[in-house]
């Protein structure tokens, strides 16, 4: 046998070793196949390598190279078939269907409460807009709460059954001095602020408020408010208009109207209601009006160095329209399979 | 109120569709509520703000719509025929208590015949939803919803001693009133009483003995005008509430006390016949003098943001029923120091500058008193529609407060642990204020009226409302409850108001050691330095295995831990869980919201297992304060791994901290020789300090 000779047996060896591999449709076929090609006796493998040593002296060296290559390629042609098969016997073996419709492993996401959820959106608009957030505390004074903004002592908005004053025990100095209440409004919040800033005010002010209501569908005698306060030279109702108008398009995503009807809250003057018009239809927002000068009198403002408004939104009802919520007991019952839905 | 359409019309004309009147009235500041017909009448049902006590009335609605439509409005004159007998001559009047009862008129017919109601009448009280009682006490009714004055009927012939006295209640006293239940009367209420006994609760209820009969003959009318702040307190003390007391809480026109008095007369003798005493007894202070507003025109763009023309404004106060006053004198100026210019021949009207106008208020709008109570009334009639709402408004800069941005974040990373958000009432029930108090023992502060039945404590801590949440989710069988609420805690101080402390509290079901882990992922998500130091929460309402108590720094954080079974047992809850409570405050003040870059290392890090056997007593955090000691500079992490016990072998009272320690240099790969000598290094120094061995594999 020639060099050329062995070589060319050499090659056919090879391509016909990898198509049999390849071909081979169980383990059984290929043992067989393996045992032809591969076996230690008298597979062709070890016929070449018997050939091989039949060569002339010099050209055994270029033969032995190309042999033990052919050697390799085939022994892993061999190897990759075994392990295709391998797994594809596993799989029948066990009667196993691969399904790739099985769900994910999924980590548990928690859920911000619908009250935080509508009160970050209602702070991102307002900030946009130029408002920060200022803050107060929950429970009060009565300055606070009422004198400062024009609710004199014989107000009825005072009056012990509508307010939750504290018990006499915990008065202010000693037991003797003024009541303390859970806040009413968050127009506390304004009064606060104006006392220990100068004018240009331009704040929000958000938070838990409390108020006697036997809890029903649309009541809770603990709801959230947000209050907005603008207090500048020449500030005026068209502003409070426009900026209520910008509030809605931001927060309905879209053309809002503003309408005013006439109202009455002592720390404003004049006073307003707030209706949107949204899609067609009048939505009621909320109380708004221009800070009374009384008000402004009290935290040591001129009135007639500047003007403001003031305006107040109560978000669970925000919320409850916004997500279709017909209880406002839903909130505080905390139910998970609620607290999930957001 | 509920007004008739055709009542209504008697005082004012009406040519409009009812829907049109309704909403220019809303849009007037008078909600409407809704409409319903009512035997060929209509019944608006109007919201009256608690200022506008003037539109409780026909009248006044008939005022609102006169100046709204630019109408006349027509009010009876009320005089009706007197007899001879002077009424002086017949009943005498006292007020004992001119703090309470301001004025008291008192008329009286005598002779009537008490029968039915005319249809006409009966109709309109129906229509109101008012039950027709007799002639009398129905023309007493039909006034007060004419002009909103409150009157009281009596049968004279059961006054006793011909006599009426306005006093404070005698210790004691009673009252039946008409309503047939019987009052016990308080001090400071305002009686109305015969010479021996209460006859009416003033301005509340009258009494049933005096009352009205179908054999009454002579009629006492009763107007006056009671101080709204004690009928206030006398309808809410007895729980007594009627449209009288409505009335006289809001404030009624001092000037229409005697013209209702007269026109219930009137009606009277129309309709039961009977003849009237000559005049009236009239006690009590009279009306007092309106002071004159100044309003200028000026005002009016820098308060609404747009011009009124001043005839436009003279034109809607004059149709509310003020009255321009001549001149200015003695007019407190609101415009005190600011430009007057007197140029009264330029001036277009005689009535003070061109630049303002001064107004008397009409006597029954109490709510008129300051210059921008005018400015509200001429943007109420000109209409708020025409204000703008596309102005620019100047732009302003406005930052998130660090607070904001911590709490947010701290809201994130717990949701994103799987925690879900609820909200709790502040207000608690004071065995659940005492249910869980590691912060503050001091006696918590108390509502007067429970929030919820039997809430009236304000919380110090929010792990018991939680925890009822918690049972509220076991109860409905919900598998998985995983809470976290930020809110404030009332923490009593002397003598001023409570500090309010923003706090975190979670319950779970997840392990003590999960439960911490979270609060530890909050500081690093916060890249909080300061260091964390755990210590046995002493704390009954926790488990003492698996709880602790956590400080930043030297300060209190929080606790964490599985609950004890007698907090378990308190709450019911059916299983075990975890909580926390921690101090939002103290991260607000520590948290790095913009970090520093710090280069990320070049070369590897090389790590090494420790495995120490120490006593049981020594604790993890001491031995990784040494390992940390005597790391050396390239220490990079010291990683604890577990604790593994087993007396066979590792022997009693001893224990294995299994952690991985990792080494790096900034400027080069360690060797593995090099690694092996640290923690040689480490491993001695805490078998000198902790007396611990180094175990094997």
């Amino acid at each position: 046998m020639t060099l050329q000779e062995f070589l060319a047996e050499l090659e056919l060896f090879a391509s016909e070793a990898n198509r049999c591999f390849q071909a081979a449709g169980d383990l059984t076929a290929l043992e067989a196949a393996r045992i032809e090609f591969l076996g230690a006796r008298s597979g062709r493998l070890k016929q070449l390598q018997k050939s091989l040593g039949q060569l002339p002296s010099v050209d055994r060296p270029q033969a032995g190279q190309r042999f033990h290559q052919v050697r390799r390629e085939v022994e892993s042609a061999f190897q990759a078939a075994q392990e295709r098969l391998a797994d594809r016997q596993k799989t029948v073996r066990s009667a196993e269907v691969f399904d790739p419709t099985i769900p994910g492993v999924r980590p548990v996401v928690g859920h911000l409460h619908p009250i935080t959820q509508t009160i970050d959106q209602l702070k991102e608009i307002m900030g946009r807009l130029g408002f920060s957030l200022a803050d107060g505390p929950e429970v009060e004074d009565e300055w606070h709460n009422f004198e400062a903004l024009n609710i004199p002592p014989d107000h009825p908005a005072r009056d012990p059954l509508d307010n939750f004053y504290l018990a006499a025990a915990s008065r202010l100095a000693g037991g003797a001095g003024p009541s303390m209440l859970l806040r009413s409004q968050t127009s506390t919040v304004q009064i606060r602020v104006m006392e220990r800033q100068k004018p240009p005010v331009r704040i929000i002010a958000v938070g838990r408020v409390y108020r006697p209501d036997t809890p029903d569908q649309t009541h809770s005698p603990m709801f959230h408010q947000i209050e907005g306060l603008l207090v500048d030279r020449r500030v005026t109702m068209a502003d409070l208009k426009s900026v209520l108008r910008m509030l809605g398009m931001s927060y309905f995503h879209g053309e809002v109207h503003i309408r005013f009807r006439p109202s009455f809250f002592p720390f404003t003057e004049p006073s307003v209601e707030i209706d949107m018009n949204w899609q067609g239809r009048w939505i009621e927002m909320g109380g708004a009006g221009m800070v009374d000068p009384n008000v402004l009198r009290a935290v040591g403002y001129d009135p007639e160095e500047v003007s403001g408004f003031a305006f107040g939104l109560g978000i669970e009802r925000l919320c409850m329209r916004q997500h279709g919520i017909d209880d406002i007991r839903e909130f505080y019952r905390n139910d998970v399979r609620f607290l999930r839905q957001f | 109120m509920i007004i008739s359409w055709n009542w209504l019309k008697q005082y004012v004309s009406l040519d409009m569709p009812v829907e049109e009147l309704t909403h220019r009235l809303m849009m007037a500041g008078f909600n409407h509520e809704g409409t319903s017909e009512v035997d060929g009448d209509l019944a608006i049902d109007l919201e009256i703000t608690s200022n506008r006590p003037d539109c409780l009335s026909h009248l006044g609605i008939a005022r609102e719509v006169g100046a709204l439509y630019g109408r006349p409005v027509r009010t009876p004159e009320a005089k009706p025929p007197e007899g001879r007998t002077p009424v002086q001559s017949l009943v005498e009047v006292r007020i004992e208590c001119p703090d309470l009862c301001f004025r008291y008129i008192a008329r009286v017919i005598r002779g009537v015949r008490i029968g039915p109601s005319p249809a006409w009448l009966a109709r309109r009280l129906r229509t109101l939803g008012l039950a027709p009682i007799n002639n009398v006490v129905d023309a007493s009714n039909y006034v007060l919803m004419e002009c909103g004055q409150p009157l009281h009927t009596f049968d004279f012939a059961k006054i006793r001693g011909r006599s009426i006295v306005v006093r404070r209640p005698k210790s004691g006293e009673t009252i039946e009133a008409i309503n047939h239940l019987v009052y016990t009367l308080q001090p400071d209420m305002c009686l109305i009483c015969d010479e021996e006994r209460p006859v009416a609760i003033g301005g509340v209820m009258g009494g049933a003995e005096t009352e009205i009969s179908e054999s009454t003959t002579d009629v006492l009318v009763e107007a006056a005008e009671f101080a709204p702040v004690s009928i206030r307190t006398t309808a809410r003390a007895l729980g007594l509430h009627s449209e009288s007391s409505f009335r006289f809480e809001r404030g009624v026109d001092p000037e229409g006390v005697d013209w209702a008095s007269r026109r219930c007369c009137e009606l009277i003798l129309e309709l039961a016949g009977g003849e009237l005493a000559a005049g009236a007894v009239d006690v009590g202070r009279r009306p007092t003098a309106r002071s004159a507003i100044s309003l200028r025109f000026a005002q009016l763009p820098r308060i609404l943001g747009i011009d009124v023309p001043p005839e436009k404004v003279r034109e809607i106060l004059l149709a509310l029923g003020l009255r321009e006053c001549g001149s200015e004198d003695g007019v407190p100026s609101a415009a005190s120091g600011s430009k007057r210019r007197k140029s009264s021949s330029a001036s277009k009207t005689a009535a003070g500058d061109a630049d303002r106008i001064v107004l008397t208020p009409p006597s029954w709008r109490r709510d008129l008193e300051r210059e921008i109570d005018l400015i509200e009334e001429v943007a109420r009639i000109y209409g708020y529609d025409k204000i703008p709402e596309d102005v620019s408004v100047p732009m302003a800069p406005s930052a998130r407060t660090k607070q904001e941005r911590v709490v947010e974040k701290v809201r994130y990373v717990l949701a994103g642990c799987g925690l879900d958000e609820a909200m709790t009432f502040s207000v608690v029930e004071p065995e659940w204020s005492k249910a869980f108090l590691p912060w503050n023992s001091s006696e918590p502060l108390q509502t007067q009226t429970p929030l919820v039945r039997g809430a009236n404590v304000l919380r110090q801590s929010l792990l018991p409302s939680l925890l009822s949440a918690r049972r509220t989710n076991e109860s409905v069988g919900n598998p998985q409850i995983e809470l976290f609420e930020i809110a404030r805690v009332f923490w009593p101080q002397p003598e001023q108001l409570p500090l309010e402390e923003q706090v975190l509290a979670i319950t779970s079901g997840r392990s003590y050691l999960e439960l911490k882990g979270i609060l530890e992922a909050l500081l690093e998500t916060l890249k909080i330095s300061e260091p964390l130091r755990a210590e046995p929460a002493n704390c009954p309402q926790l488990a003492d295995s698996a709880s602790c108590r956590l400080y930043l720094g030297e300060q209190l954080w929080g606790f964490v831990g599985e609950i004890s079974s007698a907090l378990q047992q308190q709450m019911d809850l059916r299983h075990r869980c975890t909580a926390a409570e921690v101090r939002l405050n103290l991260l607000m003040e520590a948290a790095q919201l913009t970090p520093q870059y710090q280069p990320v290392a070049q070369y590897p890090a090389i790590t090494r297992d420790v495995n120490l056997v120490v006593d049981e007593p020594v604790r993890w955090a001491d031995v990784a304060a040494t390992v940390w000691q005597s790391g050396g500079p390239w220490l990079e992490l010291v990683q604890y791994r577990q604790t593994y016990r087993d007396p066979q072998r590792l022997g009693e009272g001893k224990k294995s901290l299994l952690m991985t320690l990792a080494f790096r240099c900034p400027d080069r790969t360690l060797t593995s020789p090099e690694a092996d000598k640290l923690r040689d290094q480490i491993v001695a120094a805490c078998e000198k300090q902790h007396g611990a061995k180094l175990r094997a594999g």
